[in-house]
């Protein structure tokens, strides 16, 4: 049995927080009760639950006692020593199962995967009796692609598998190149045998004899750790011919992706195995068809394949328990951005922005007022705070301009300026466009530079309307998905945020004060206490005065670095 | 290791399935690693040796708390398992001689609770 434990924290973000002082009442009430040795009392960092005042969670008995004050300590106390209840049930909105072992087990060895039910689900399927049943059992979940857009993966495997074909390719997809998002490297790293288990169960359903895993060159720790998986694999002939004793042979290499965000697209990344440039080609024919050496091939993300040894290890039925009525299961987002805490959160589809940006990332850095967030990298669009109670699936997000990609997930609040992001991400698809098609290569370039002009101040209205028809020409005319998706971020904050738009261009002038040749920075006389630590931060000495006349900025000489903002103690410096 | 076929896995399974209990693990991902998880993996290791405790310590994927890692999950009988975050020297050194005794556990630095199934 547990020691009976107290958990205390001032979830307020006050500059004087609580616990301390709730921590003592604790103390000096078991100290009288003589509990000392029956009870403890523990500050901690985080509780999970968020603004609620000094939150006490207590153990084993789990339940929040939220808004704390001296009063309530005895009560408490009474319910922890009596194990009774009172208080509100804590509530985890977390739900881990593509992270089921990340964080849990010995990624490194195969014993500990195994003792995890590791392994199991390759042993139902190829115990199911045929491939078709593997096919009804996923059909059953309602799994479908998480690389982003949702394409139900039973049928994906379906159509592969009807091609009568005398080799087929089965290709894991580990080439996660959307800004921050690291949902695939987290899970390749803490779990690399739920995705091989994953591939396998593919391979045998599809009847394909080879797979690949295609990881990007950046992830070192994850390919060392696959590649470990594999020779462990390989050794217990989990992978080679007649796996688990069964007439069935499947053999798994790694590839290494070199840096090319398009190579992420299906038919660039067959190309990139193959040894030939990364440069996508037009659909149809579908990879199913002919994908890798012209061999129907099915290519699905890493948590993908996560999923899929989950399903067949606990069942469909268990798996379609949680989501929404066309998404199910979960889905793993790599919370960033301004948010308390950033890091992977994995949450069952249905669930709110709102929850997850509150109730999981802690709320807003500084609990400024939060603006957007913005889901699924430079493909995807900007959700403006209006829509935060949307609960998140693959349709709902569609239906509000963008997408839920990979799972990056970007909050967004009120230093953010919307031509800035916009810029911000059409620059990194301009970037990384391949450059094969003109609509992506031209159409890229110059909503750039029409971007680009607004943040200058030197564009005109009628830019709007030319960048929402190079938007609209772009996504349709464009070959494959880096294209067609890359003027999303630029409609969708036009479409939620066009009087920003309009104030660059008609005021000249950036409320966030991130468009450096709109804004100036000054001192204010009032607040200033001529200290001159401003001056000595000027990188280009364009700060001059002196202690007794006070100080000026020179706005010809500074280059809006921002240096003299974080180095004023007395905030005396503003952007305007 | 042997092979694993159809009839033998659950076999290995119970074999290979052991008391979680009296652990410590490190967060070791790319994330835990650049936040400097290797040294904590490696003072852990030493003071528990030094201390002869019967704690084994484990070296495992990342938890998601990406904003406080290093991170360190202490799982000791008698005590609830939480993990700690942003875990310095000085606080794994804590752990070991406080917590990992199964004393008490360290105030200030806990992020996490987990409930026992």
């Amino acid at each position: 049995m547990d020691r009976k434990t107290i958990f205390i924290k001032d979830t307020n973000n006050t500059n004087t927080p609580q616990t301390l002082a709730i921590y003592n009442s604790f103390m000096n009430y078991i100290r009288e009760q003589n509990l000392l040795n029956d009870i403890q009392i523990v500050r901690t960092e985080d509780v999970g639950v968020y603004a609620k005042g000094v939150v006490a969670k207590t153990y084993p008995v789990v339940k929040i006692f939220e808004n704390v004050t001296e009063n309530d300590v005895p009560a408490i106390v009474e319910a922890v020593k009596n194990a009774a209840g009172g208080g509100v049930p804590s509530r985890d909105k977390q739900v881990r199962r593509v992270l089921r072992n990340c964080g849990y087990i010995d990624p490194e060895s195969i014993e500990d995967y195994i003792a995890n039910d590791g392994y199991q689900g390759l042993k139902k399927a190829l115990s199911l009796g045929s491939p078709d049943k593997v096919l009804e059992e996923l059909k059953a979940s309602g799994l479908r692609g998480r690389g982003g857009a949702g394409f139900p993966t039973w049928l994906k495997w379906k159509l592969t598998k009807d091609i009568v074909a005398d080799q087929k390719y089965v290709i894991c997809n580990g080439d996660e190149g959307d800004p921050g998002a690291y949902m695939n490297r987290s899970v390749m790293e803490g779990d690399p045998h739920a995705v091989i288990e994953g591939m396998i169960i593919g391979g045998y359903t599809i009847g394909a004899t080879k797979g690949f895993l295609y990881i990007r060159a950046e992830y070192p720790l994850a390919i060392e750790r696959i590649q470990n998986a594999l020779n462990q694999a390989y050794a217990a002939g989990l992978l080679g011919a007649n796996i688990m004793g069964v007439n069935f042979t499947f053999d798994l290499e790694i590839r290494l992706g070199a840096g090319a965000f398009v190579c992420g697209e299906e038919t660039a990344l067959i190309a990139s195995i193959e040894g030939r440039r990364g440069t996508p080609s037009p659909r149809p024919p579908y990879p199913s068809v002919k994908g890798l050496w012209e061999k129907p091939t099915f290519i699905n993300n890493v948590e993908t394949f996560a999923n899929v040894s989950y399903i067949f290890q606990k069942g469909a039925a268990e798996f379609a328990k949680i989501g929404t009525e066309k998404s199910k299961g979960t889905k793993v987002f790599a919370l960033t951005g301004k948010i308390k805490n950033s890091g992977l959160t994995e949450v069952p589809m249905g669930t709110t922005l709102r929850e997850i940006v509150y109730d999981i990332g802690g709320g807003v850095i500084d609990d400024r007022p939060i603006r957007a967030v913005q889901t699924g990298g430079p493909s995807g669009g900007v959700i403006p705070v209006e829509y935060l109670d949307t609960p998140v699936d693959y349709e709902n997000l569609t239906k509000l301009g963008t997408i839920m990609g990979s799972g990056g997930m970007i909050v967004m609040d009120t230093s953010d300026c919307m031509v800035d992001i916009a810029q911000f991400y059409l620059g990194f698809c301009v970037d990384e466009s391949c450059g094969k098609c003109a609509p992506c290569r031209i159409g890229g370039f110059q909503m750039l530079k029409l971007l680009e002009g607004i943040s200058n101040g030197t564009a005109v209205k009628e830019d709007i309307n030319r960048l929402r028809d190079i938007c609209h020409a772009t996504q349709k005319a464009s070959l494959c998905g880096l294209g067609q998706t890359a003027p999303n971020p630029v409609i969708t904050t036009i479409k939620y945020f066009e009087e920003e738009y309009l104030e660059h261009i008609e005021n000249r002038r950036c409320r966030a004060g991130k468009c450096k040749n709109l804004v100036i920075y000054k001192i204010m006389p009032d607040q200033c206490k001529k200290c001159g630590i401003c001056v000595r931060q000027c990188p280009v000495d364009a700060i001059s005065g002196t202690r007794e006349t006070g100080y000026s900025i020179n706005t010809s000489k500074c280059i809006k670095c921002g240096q003299c903002i974080e180095a004023c103690k007395f905030k005396a410096i503003i952007k305007e | 290791m042997e092979r694993i076929t159809l009839s033998n896995i659950d076999e290995i399974k119970k074999k290979n399935t052991k008391d979680r209990t009296n652990n410590i693990k490190v967060g070791m991902s790319t994330c835990g690693i650049a936040a400097g998880a290797d040294e904590i993996y490696n003072l852990l290791t030493d003071e528990i040796k030094k201390r002869n405790l019967n704690v084994s310590i484990l070296k495992c994927g990342c938890y998601g708390m990406c904003y406080a890692e290093p991170l360190v999950e202490v799982d000791v009988q008698g005590l609830p398992r939480v993990i700690y975050g942003n875990v310095d020297k000085e606080t794994a050194i804590k752990i070991v001689d406080k917590h990992a005794t199964g004393e008490r556990l360290i105030n200030d630095h806990i992020i996490k609770i987990i409930e026992r199934d």
